[in-house]
């Protein structure tokens, strides 16, 4: 009997934590389904009247979703293979090789946090113009390609793998980069999904760094583009609840369906 | 065998080069060639010329970058509020009931949305005639409707309530983790010792966490101070300088007034104020080790 009535609190709580969490995202959806302009009724329209989807379809005829969309996933591909590519390779010695200089490695790649990532911007601007990668995708993904995190994050998972298989290759005369694509990579499998789990994420939501980089709105992503529409169509509510709901959709998909990796994935970048 | 450490270390910078390339480029160069440009007056439209330490007179002399930092310092107080509420969530999802993986992902998913869509639900919940007034005037919290963003006095806080929002879940999973940690056995023994559930918590459950507390406070005093996005998108440092936290106040000076020295300068500043925080926190946690990897 005191166990269910536990059981009960947990609950509650559990619950209004959730609406607490969810219940904007739940009131966006609703507001995207509102027809007409209800939501500026005083007091303010919570449910709609009746359900209708003439705001996703109106907002997808007014706005270049298709292109936005592409524009987002070539951005976010480039971002996730850079980074996977690039954080494993400077990982991996971290965890496994013994040389002189791994410490001093260590302590820049920690110190790199203190700077605030507006300064760092103004500096990436000028480097992007010296590239003269203005207005390119290369210019949007090439400062975030490497990140030090990721890098923490691919070291913890290569120090789990026992040193018997480095071992093995050797004594099989493999080279260092043949046993680490070979024999290393294919252990550390897991480890890439999260890494490459949370670029997705970080990908698909920059939006800054797009505008300040690109000169075209045509090759904004998404949630540049969001910030555009906004700006134009402040009054129509619909639309724009449509169209924010267009762009978190995939990314909430996304997580949903790996959550298990990408949780355990984060709780392990700080195992105790 | 000092011919085989010698191929290893090589094999080592050669792995690592890229991507140490591109940390250089993109993450170490920033900070050092933000020393010499903080010393000029570089801008786009303008000459360029040596100045010495006036961006750093101008600094402390700038009644906007003064006010920023001290937004800025005020956004910190969002830290302990967070770490509190994230804990005990974490706690709560931690007990041994079913559905909670559902509602694991329910609390995470403002972590994965970004920042403009938040700032945009947000902005409409908050608005005058938004559901948040009605509730509250409703329930008869208030007396009368709040423009939450458009008011001086509670702009800022109504900014940090959204960081801390988004940002629960995030901390909750990182604290999830250090209590599935903690063998069970730990809580038997306090348990047959006669403790209840808050002794539990303070005795065994908190001193346990501590590296973790030490490490989520680290990366929220250091993202508090950095705060940008949301500030950015919803008040743009405004009403008057009520939100301007530093962040946002460098990023107007350099990339909207392209006064990348005097923006470099005060960048230098707060970076010398984020390494001094993260320092306090450290010593404040002395006994913890931070385990960041």
């Amino acid at each position: 009997m005191k166990k269910g009535l536990r059981h009960l609190i947990i609950y509650v709580l559990l619950i209004l934590l959730a609406l607490f969490m969810m219940g904007p995202f739940l009131w966006l959806l609703s507001v995207s389904l509102m027809p007409g302009r209800n939501v500026f009724a005083n007091p303010p329209a919570i449910l709609p009247t009746f359900i209708a989807f003439d705001n996703y379809v109106q907002v997808w005829e007014f706005m270049d979703f298709p292109r936005y969309i592409i524009n987002t996933v070539v951005i976010t591909l480039l971002g996730v293979v850079f980074n996977i590519f690039l954080s494993c390779l400077t990982a991996y010695p971290l965890a496994t090789f013994r040389f002189k200089g791994r410490n001093l490695v260590f302590t820049l790649l920690i110190s790199t946090m203190i700077i605030p990532s507006a300064t760092a911007m103004i500096v990436h601007y000028l480097t992007i113009q010296a590239f003269h990668l203005g207005n390119t995708f290369l210019g949007v993904v090439l400062p975030a390609a490497v990140s030090v995190f990721n890098i923490f994050l691919m070291r913890q998972t290569f120090l789990g793998i026992p040193t018997d298989i480095r071992d093995s290759g050797k004594m099989d005369g493999a080279s260092e980069f043949r046993i680490f694509v070979q024999l290393v990579m294919p252990l550390v499998k897991p480890g890439v999904a999260v890494i490459g789990l949370l670029e997705v994420m970080a990908f698909w939501n920059n939006f800054l760094w797009p505008i300040v980089v690109l000169d075209d709105p045509q090759k904004y992503p998404l949630a540049a583009a969001l910030t555009y529409l906004n700006g134009q169509f402040s009054y129509n509510f619909g639309w724009i609840a449509a169209g924010t709901m267009i762009s978190v959709l995939p990314i909430i998909i996304v997580f949903l369906f790996t959550q298990k990796y990408y949780m355990e994935g984060i709780a392990g970048a700080i195992k105790g | 065998m000092y011919k085989a450490i010698r191929s290893e270390s090589f094999a080592a910078w050669a792995f690592m080069a890229p991507g140490l390339l591109f940390l250089a480029v993109f993450t170490f160069w920033p900070i050092i060639y933000g020393i010499p440009l903080s010393l000029t007056d570089y801008s786009v439209i303008t000459e360029t010329h040596f100045v010495g330490l006036d961006n750093f007179t101008r600094a402390f002399q700038d009644h906007n970058f003064l006010i920023s930092l001290w937004n800025s310092l005020v956004y910190v107080l969002v830290v302990p509020v967070i770490q509190i509420i994230s804990i005990l969530m974490a706690i709560l999802v931690n007990s041994r009931i079913s559905g909670l993986k559902m509602f694991r992902a329910a609390y995470y998913i403002p972590v994965v949305t970004s920042m403009v869509a938040v700032a945009l639900i947000w902005s409409w919940l908050l608005g005058n005639n938004g559901v948040v007034n009605y509730l509250l005037l409703k329930v008869g919290i208030l007396s009368e409707q709040v423009s939450w963003l458009s008011t001086s006095s509670t702009a800022l806080y109504v900014l940090m309530f959204i960081t801390m929002w988004k940002g629960l879940g995030y901390y909750m999973m990182l604290y999830l983790a250090g209590l599935q940690n903690i063998p069970a056995d730990l809580y038997e023994a306090a348990r047959v010792d006669g403790a209840g559930p808050l002794r539990l918590i303070v005795h065994v459950t908190l001193p346990l966490l501590r590296p973790h507390i030490l490490f989520c406070t680290v990366i929220s005093v250091m993202g508090a101070v950095r705060v940008f996005d949301e500030v950015y998108i919803l008040t743009k440092g405004g009403p008057g300088t009520s939100t301007l936290t530093s962040s946002v106040y460098i990023f107007q000076k350099g990339l909207e007034q392209f006064n990348f020295g005097y923006a470099s300068a005060l960048g230098l500043i707060v970076s010398v104020m984020i390494a001094a925080l993260s320092v306090l926190v450290f010593r404040l946690n002395r006994k913890g080790g931070v385990n960041t990897y």
